[in-house]
């Protein structure tokens, strides 16, 4: 007898990743939910608007907040495990920096066209990628990632090749580039409350039921007649739309760009998956609660051990990675139900 | 003409290389279903390894790998029992687990060497047998030989010993398997030890050939899915196939239209198999998509 035998039979799977343990909300309780979630995120910034230092780090936590709850619609709810999304993070941040720089026009103008191409290159590359399922799924779309870092390097009239693009510093809201952190603070919060609030919505939508059908069993939602691969398609081309939108934030906030910084898959494509997983996959607020956990995290780690030992800040977090795979699967918000349930179950008694 | 032939062997040779380093993975991703990220770092561990061992014991590659293979099959072992084990059906957790040790391993080696390259001083690595017109360098020849023998050498394994063919019968339904009496976690132990030692031994072929940095791993990993998807889910066989293959395009893509580019015709051969025959050349039809159902 080994060790797992015991479970070969029985069904003891752990309750699944984001399911509503409490049922369905009515609308008005989603949306003070969602309410009460936005205040206690916006805290910090309130309270640290005179910090430069902290006002940093909060802006990126809102950014990658914002980027990780935008994976988390196909990754999360659609359990299609990208680690592609840096392509659409660059298309987002290499069509602002390209337009702007070469012709002048306002990141705000950008914005939108960009993520629509992007989510129009989602769903090209997915459809192929899609018939995939599980780990090859998440290979071909590592793959995409290495190509469009090659790419990058490689058609510099578009990118600047491995020099990047530098933007300019003209401040002026029209240009999205400002003279206070905070202004950016506020920008990236926009920017996390909006893919929030659209996740709030998708969640409760036909889309998004479809989306955790798919998820928890393809074949049976493929029999319930939900048209598996459109629905695939269609998140994954919200999900690249905002990843998009991200892009165009993050380089007018860096106003710099190159290869690297975009396609690193630790930093980019792999980080947003990182932060749902730590935080909750598959849920509202795990996203944003891992990227609130590992963001000032990390810059500690790096602001400590850089020095000392390059790479140990990275070493730490593949560490964290590891362990939370193993032992948090389903993440903060994950434990944090558990634990309100054991707390309600003592209080009614069984 | 010449020209074409000397891009064919060195194609082929770097074939060699890709299939030696994809041929572990292959056998780990066919058996135990799982996609190792940090493959790419084992092989790294590998050359360090053979590194340390030329420089402070003045061993040669080809006497360390008999210590530095197994020592790399050990951690494999490690590796498959503390973190694969427990997320056995769980193979979003698993690509997490497997990508943390892969930033884990590059980044513990990069704060340890403080990411200075090193290489193994060749006498041997630069010699070069010449046949006409053609040159071929001593060290990928021997790489090939040996990516050739090992793939032999797995076959027979896989095919003739009870070890190995208990592998197979976990490769095919682990279920079955168990009610024939197979000790399937043991049996995975085992394939995992075999593919991370055959990565470490990968990387002690490889010392001579490449420069030694933390992130060398990456520069394997994508190329050796390439293959890996290429010639088929745990196809011994294909990962030889797929190895040439894929490194006859890249040498002919790299000599005729930009060595830049190499990486976009891995994802080229990448895309076009998955579209056309998802299995892979020499893969069961079918692998891709059974092979990661649950299996209890």
């Amino acid at each position: 007898m080994s060790k797992t035998d015991h479970q070969s039979g029985a069904d003891v799977r752990p309750p699944e990743v984001g399911s509503d343990v409490s049922g369905l909300q009515s609308p008005a309780t989603a949306f003070w939910r969602y309410l009460g979630l936005m205040v206690l995120a916006a805290l910090p910034l309130v309270f640290l608007a005179k910090d430069p230092y902290w006002l940093n780090i909060i802006a990126f936590t809102y950014l990658m907040g914002g980027l990780a709850a935008a994976w988390n619609i196909i990754g999360g709810f659609g359990g299609q495990f990208s680690l592609g999304h840096g392509v659409f993070f660059g298309i987002g941040a290499y069509a602002t920096a390209f337009f702007t720089t070469r012709y002048g026009l306002s990141p705000w103008l950008i914005m939108v066209p960009a993520a629509v191409v992007a989510a129009l290159v989602a769903m090209l590359i997915s459809w192929p990628t899609f018939r995939l399922r599980g780990p090859f799924f998440a290979i071909a779309t590592m793959a995409f990632n290495e190509v469009a870092f090659v790419l990058a390097n490689h058609f510099d009239t578009f990118t600047g090749g491995p020099r990047g693009i530098m933007i300019p510093f003209k401040a002026g809201f029209a240009n999205m580039i400002f003279r206070e952190r905070w202004q950016y603070a506020v920008l990236m919060f926009v920017f996390v409350a909006v893919v929030i609030g659209i996740s709030v919505w998708l969640r409760r939508s036909r889309l998004g039921y479809y989306l955790l059908a798919v998820r928890e069993d393809e074949d049976a939602a493929r029999a319930s007649g939900i048209n598996v691969l459109g629905v695939k398609l269609k998140g994954m081309a919200l999900s690249a739309f905002l990843t998009a939108i991200g892009g165009t934030l993050f380089t007018m906030y860096l106003r710099f760009i190159d290869p690297p910084t975009l396609f690193t898959l630790q930093d980019v494509g792999v980080k947003f998956a990182l932060l749902s997983l730590i935080g909750g996959v598959g849920t509202i607020a795990g996203p944003l609660l891992g990227a609130a956990l590992v963001v000032p995290f990390e810059n500690f780690l790096r602001a400590e051990l850089a020095d000392a030992l390059p790479g140990m800040n990275l070493a730490i977090l593949g560490l964290l990675m590891v362990l939370a795979a193993l032992f948090m699967k389903r993440g903060v918000v994950g434990a944090i139900e558990d634990l309100v349930r054991k707390f309600k179950s003592k209080k009614g008694g069984p | 003409m010449d020209q074409i032939l000397n891009v064919l062997v060195m194609g082929l040779l770097l074939g060699g290389v890709y299939g030696l380093v994809s041929v572990g993975l292959n056998l780990i991703f066919g058996t135990v279903r799982i996609v190792n990220f940090a493959q790419g770092e084992l092989v790294m561990f590998g050359m360090y390894g053979s590194y340390y061992a030329y420089t402070y014991l003045g061993l040669s590659p080809y006497l360390s790998v008999f210590v530095v293979a197994p020592a790399v099959g050990l951690l494999g072992v490690l590796i498959q029992r503390l973190v694969i084990q427990p997320l056995h059906n769980e193979s979003n957790m698993q690509i997490f687990a497997t990508f943390g040790l892969l930033m884990m391993f590059q980044n513990i080696m990069l704060a340890f060497t403080r990411g200075e390259a090193r290489s193994v001083g060749g006498d041997f690595g630069a010699s070069v047998i010449e046949i006409g017109d053609l040159k071929i360098g001593t060290v990928r020849l021997l790489t090939f030989l040996i990516t050739t023998l090992i793939t032999i050498g797995l076959h027979i394994f896989l095919t003739r010993t009870m070890t190995g063919k208990s592998v197979r019968a976990v490769t095919q339904d682990k279920r079955a398997a168990r009610t024939m009496g197979i000790n399937v976690e043991r049996t995975f132990l085992l394939t995992f030890g075999i593919g991370a030692a055959l990565a470490g031994l990968a990387g002690v072929m490889l010392t001579p050939i490449y420069s030694i940095t933390p992130g060398v791993g990456g520069n394997f990993i994508l190329a050796a899915f390439a293959v890996v998807v290429l010639g088929g889910l745990g196809s011994v066989w294909g990962a030889y196939l797929g190895g040439l293959i894929v490194g006859v395009v890249e040498a002919f893509a790299g000599y005729y239209i930009d060595p830049a580019l190499r990486h976009a015709i891995w994802f080229l051969i990448f895309l076009v198999v998955l579209i056309i025959r998802p299995a892979g050349l020499l893969g069961q039809v079918g692998a891709e998509e059974v092979g990661f159902r649950e299996q209890n």
